[in-house]
């Protein structure tokens, strides 16, 4: 069926006429109806964000806290008084809740050293005690190699005048990244890292273009590559990450 | 004719979607989300249902797959809302997350190499019990017409044309959706417009040079 109406505004359209063309579109009808049952679908799949796991991680906060500072004080409670332990300490070590702690629980009659807290580096993506797992530490690796190649792609110097830029070994190492960046990927989806998973996707087509790059690479291929990650603000996202740790996952 | 941007879009014709709605705004939504209310995010779902499940059908050219697409979408969302920055838009941070969600689908529908084809039957017969169209909506022919000529489209294309087109958003809505940049979006609905036509051209009776 093809009316007057429609004939008129797809001739008008196929002129090049871009009211023509919204109003075309607008009429395009994609004959789609929502079912109830995505809402019911999506409602099975949530939880309640605050009303459910946040009570919870705060309930367990505060008693991790006060174990973490009942033992502190006894600890340091024992070392003030005696060098033996006496009844309270025997009591307190008969009920006492097994802690990280307990292991660098001095002998009696020794002196106790105290160790340094190990802390993160600012300059390195995550600390060892961030990643609990093997795959974590993995892509906290890749991640940080990514951050520093997007880094110096950001920072490569693009003039006009510039015939070439040699990006050799950007792309070999891309083509590496890339690689591992798939194989990250499917394994953050499978085991339900969402976050993970979502920002490796997003480092992927960067990776594409860089790994696809000739080894002498024109420079507005590079400018635009360049742009984009501003623009992604990618560099920043994994920041981001970095700095959320272990909450991520 | 003046098309409804996408904050109005979702709004018409959806039952119960103004109740409460126009007092919420999408900051306001987003808040009581994350604090928990899921009746918030109810709101939220209902508001931008429509335009995330007209987009990824868009982008998959399938029905019960675009349906699939829309629930991963917003269960996403929903996960990711603490995580939304403040200065983001909503609709914009979901149709992110919807073009991801598409995307994945579309690849992993390739690498499984079971990518619908244009003849498949099943394409071609989604709609055959439709009604007649009423005045104002095109022909089904056209509808359909245009719908594999979208379909025909490459992704980049495609994303770039459904989004400014038929979803009338701006370059940097566009841009911050699909981390294109503005020249490549610009060439690529530059592009997408004439294949478009070019597609288009033989229903009206004429020939269309690029």
């Amino acid at each position: 069926m093809k009316s007057e109406d429609n004939l008129k505004l797809l001739e008008d359209y196929l002129e090049g006429d871009l009211d023509a063309e919204e109003e075309l579109f607008a009429r395009y009808d994609r004959e789609i109806e929502i079912s109830p049952a995505v809402w019911a679908g999506i409602e099975k799949r949530i939880v309640p964000i605050a009303q459910t796991s946040y009570p919870w991680m705060r309930i367990a906060a505060v008693i991790l806290l006060a174990i973490g500072l009942g033992s502190v004080y006894l600890a340091s409670r024992k070392e003030n008084t005696t060098s033996t332990p006496n009844e309270s300490d025997q009591t307190f070590a008969r009920f006492t809740i097994p802690t990280p702690e307990k292991e660098t629980r001095i002998k009696p009659n020794k002196r106790r050293i105290i160790p340094v807290p190990k802390r993160d580096n600012p300059g390195v993506l995550s600390s060892d005690l961030a990643y609990l797992d093997l795959d974590d530490q993995d892509t906290a690796n890749h991640l940080e190699q990514t951050q520093n190649l997007l880094r110096s792609i950001r920072n490569v110097t693009v003039s006009d005048g510039d015939e070439e830029i040699d990006v050799t070994y950007d792309k070999a190492l891309s083509q590496r990244l890339l690689n591992e960046n798939v194989v990250l990927r499917r394994d953050a989806e499978m085991k339900a890292k969402f976050p993970t998973k979502t920002l490796l996707a997003d480092l992927e087509p960067l990776l594409i273009d860089i790994a696809n790059l000739p080894d002498h690479a024109r420079p507005e291929d590079v400018r635009a590559i360049k742009e984009r990650v501003n623009k992604t603000e990618i560099v920043a996202a994994l920041i981001e990450y970095r700095d959320r740790g272990t909450n991520n996952r | 004719m003046k098309r409804l941007t996408v904050d109005e879009l979702n709004l018409e014709g959806q039952p119960g979607a103004f109740a409460g709605t126009l007092m919420n705004s999408s900051a306001d939504l987003v808040t009581r989300v994350c604090q928990g209310d899921s009746e918030a995010f109810r709101l939220v779902f209902e508001r931008y249902s429509r335009p995330v499940i007209s987009f990824i059908f868009d982008m998959v050219n399938d029905r019960g797959l675009a349906e699939e697409l829309t629930q991963e979408t917003f269960v996403r969302a929903y996960r990711a809302m603490r995580t939304m920055r403040k200065d983001t838009k909503l609709s914009t941070w979901l149709f992110g997350i919807a073009r991801n969600v598409a995307r994945e689908s579309i690849r992993a529908r390739v690498r499984a190499n079971s990518h619908v084809h244009l003849a498949d039957k099943s394409v071609m017969d989604l709609s055959d019990d439709k009604p007649v169209p009423v005045d104002g909506l095109l022909s089904k022919e056209l509808n359909d017409l245009i719908r594999r000529s979208l379909a025909a489209l490459d992704e980049d294309k495609r994303l770039v044309f459904t989004l400014k087109v038929l979803h009338q958003c701006s370059y940097e809505e566009i841009a911050a959706i699909t981390g294109f940049s503005i020249a490549k979006l610009k060439t690529d609905l530059h592009r997408a417009r004439a294949e478009m036509r070019r597609r288009i051209s033989p229903y009206a009776g004429v020939g269309y040079e690029v």
